[in-house]
């Protein structure tokens, strides 16, 4: 047996080998056109689509958080500055509007309240108050305004949108059965 | 014994074998080229690697099935390749990832049809020629699966040994030694004498 034209039909034909050629050449694949479908590319633009869902709803997501984010601030400013002129009613802020003030003199509202609670904690006929109890209850109480509340629910169901929308873009992606080919991979 | 030294011999065979291999490479580039024209929707370059391929999945599928279901499994391995190509990570193994999708649709195909005896195209056959290549067929069909598949892509689609090895991703050395082994086990069945 000629081994060099059984592997790559070079040197002498070997007379077996080719009689076996010529047999089973008969069977040989004859060449047929394919028929590609059309739906083919469309489906393959279809694939980017769940993607871009999933972009769409991150940044619908992250809008909505921003605004979010920007009217609780708003609504915690307002608080802030309704709350603040009652904290600074104290014995001694009283005193000081009769004197005369410079505008050097003018101390931040904050600093304020840290003075006048310090002055509260050094009187001597300070009642006793249960630090526990106390602690239980926010010093400052925010009351939501009707905006933040508005704003809420519109984020909240912005994110339920979003959540929504990554639901069926993951579906999509994962589509309705598995790949078919496991091991595509592995050769020989 | 003998065996051993016929794999001896084949190993060292093998080593001259990688020669026609280092022309892979252009190969490669063109089946790269093609696969990424056809992802980006070119319908030609596809037909071109199906014009390439298309024997050696008619091979593979031929050491496994029955012939009359051949034609029709191609086609499908074809379509369903073009509609899977985006998955196919390593464009430089196009060749060995469809012969790997060949060889899981004929194993499929037998999970999915009861077992039936191909009686009819045989009975109809006048042809001689044809029913005597069906016999050897049958006879390859009987051999251990790694000589069936290397010995049909040799003598019925006339592919050589390294571009058997360069389309399925087989190696050189194992392409050498199926082709022999089934070779000598081919000529025992047909009742050839060996030639010293």
């Amino acid at each position: 047996m000629n081994e060099e034209y059984l592997w790559d039909k070079s040197g002498e034909p070997d007379p077996e080998i080719k009689q076996l050629e010529d047999v089973l050449g008969t069977l040989r694949y004859q060449p047929r056109p394919l028929q590609l479908p059309e739906l083919t590319n469309e489906k393959r633009k279809k694939g980017y689509l769940p993607w871009l869902a999933i972009a769409a709803a991150l940044l619908v997501a992250l809008f909505a958080g921003v605004v979010w984010l920007k009217l609780q601030s708003g609504g915690l400013k307002q608080n802030q500055e309704a709350v603040a002129p009652k904290s600074v009613q104290s014995p001694k802020s009283k005193v000081t509007p009769s004197t005369t003030s410079t505008p050097e003199e003018v101390v931040p509202e904050n600093k304020i309240v840290q003075n006048n609670a310090f002055a509260l904690h050094q009187r001597k006929d300070f009642v006793a108050i249960n630090r526990s109890r106390q602690a239980r209850t926010p010093a400052v109480q925010t009351v939501p305004s009707k905006e933040a509340l508005l704003a809420k629910e519109q984020l909240l169901s912005a994110l339920r949108l979003a959540s929504e929308k990554l639901n069926f873009a993951q579906r999509k992606v994962q589509g309705p059965a598995g790949n078919p080919i496991r091991n595509q991979h592995k050769i020989g | 014994m003998f065996e051993l030294e016929a794999t001896a011999d084949m190993l060292r065979m093998s080593t001259q074998a990688t020669a026609p291999a280092e022309t892979a490479p252009t190969e490669t580039r063109v089946e790269v080229a093609l696969v990424t024209a056809a992802l980006a929707g070119d319908r030609d370059c596809f037909g071109r690697l199906y014009a390439m391929y298309a024997p050696m999945v008619h091979g593979i599928l031929l050491a496994r099935v029955p012939r009359g279901e051949v034609e029709d499994l191609v086609q499908d391995i074809f379509l369903h390749v073009y509609k899977k190509l985006n998955t196919l990570r390593d464009y430089a193994a196009f060749g060995p990832w469809i012969a790997m999708i060949a060889r899981n649709r004929a194993m499929d195909f037998h999970r999915r049809t009861k077992e039936t005896v191909e009686v009819t195209e045989d009975l109809r056959s006048t042809d001689t020629s044809t029913a005597k290549a069906k016999e050897i067929l049958d006879l390859i069909c009987d051999l251990p699966e790694a000589y069936r598949e290397t010995l049909v892509l040799r003598l019925v689609e006339g592919m050589t040994g390294p571009e058997i090895a360069e389309r399925t991703g087989l190696t050189p050395a194992s392409v050498r030694v199926n082709l022999h082994r089934g070779m000598k086990q081919l000529r025992e069945k047909l009742g050839y004498t060996e030639a010293v």
